[in-house]
């Protein structure tokens, strides 16, 4: 059976903790719980972490990189919008990344819960999405996967 | 020749237009010359040449010409920048989605 070419756009990552639904989801939904490991990291301080944890509502991330490292000194911010919450069940966002003043790519990551027993499993999907328009505040998911199989087709065969 | 290195917003931006998209569509089946490309999308040879330049800056498309004719290439520079940025992106949320782990276990270690 031919391999499928990888969609360099999309991953999913699939985890398990023993810990109930509810737990998790408040790790989540809590900011304070957050920050503690969605923003913490090896290579940066935390300049400012907030989150409005609701349909509409936007979670700001700002980092600046430690000396020492190739961007020693640069912020790096990042601004989610929750575009669907479903308690104890998903969480979807879209995210924007911007390197200094610099707008670099849009995420969607949907974060699916799932009660087995007594502890629960985690599904990450993150898929990039484009700018269409590249000053403009919308974001639209585009079916751009069914574009990139096609290079990676294309790419591999070639190869 | 060196080429300036292509940067992930590079490429997002050259597939965040529609025209482009379908231009990196065809050229995914095979080379195709500017007017190969301009007749079917009913657009102006100077605006796929424009789209030609965004998609050549961001290593997803080349163009060679010879003679008269300017023949384009799919490119695999702008692939490969996307392909690891996704995989950088997929690293930072393992390590999240580890840390989230420590976490439960230490608010549960915590009762």
């Amino acid at each position: 059976m031919p391999q499928q070419p990888a969609t360099p756009n999309t991953f999913v990552i699939e985890r398990h903790y023993p810990a109930p639904v509810e737990r998790v989801f408040a790790a989540f939904a809590e900011p304070a719980l957050k920050r503690r490991w969605f923003a913490v990291g090896g290579n940066h301080e935390i300049v400012e972490f907030a989150s409005d944890f609701q349909v509409g509502g936007s979670e700001k991330a700002v980092y600046r990189f430690n000396e020492g490292t190739r961007f020693s000194g640069v912020l790096l911010t990042n601004v989610g919008s929750y575009q669907d919450i479903v308690t104890n069940g998903r969480v979807v966002t879209a995210s924007t990344m911007s390197f200094g003043d610099k707008r670099i790519s849009v995420s969607l990551v949907t974060i699916e819960f799932i009660a087995v027993g007594g502890g629960t499993d985690l599904l990450c999907t993150h898929q990039g999405v484009f700018f269409e328009g590249s000053d403009g505040p919308e974001i639209r998911q585009d079916g751009w996967r069914k574009l990139l199989e096609q290079l990676g087709t294309e790419l591999a065969s070639n190869s | 020749m060196s080429q300036p290195p292509v940067t992930i917003d590079m490429v997002f931006r050259a597939l965040g237009d529609p025209t482009r998209r379908v231009i990196v569509m065809k050229l995914s089946h095979g080379p195709l010359s500017v007017s190969q490309l301009a007749t079917p999308l009913a657009i102006t040879l100077t605006a796929v040449t424009q789209h030609l330049q965004v998609l050549e800056q961001s290593g997803l498309v080349r163009t060679k010409k010879i003679g008269r004719v300017r023949t384009c290439h799919i490119e695999t520079r702008g692939f490969s920048a996307l392909e690891k940025w996704i995989q950088e992106c997929r690293s930072l949320w393992e390590r999240r989605l580890d840390r989230l782990g420590d976490l439960l276990t230490e608010l549960e270690e915590h009762e």
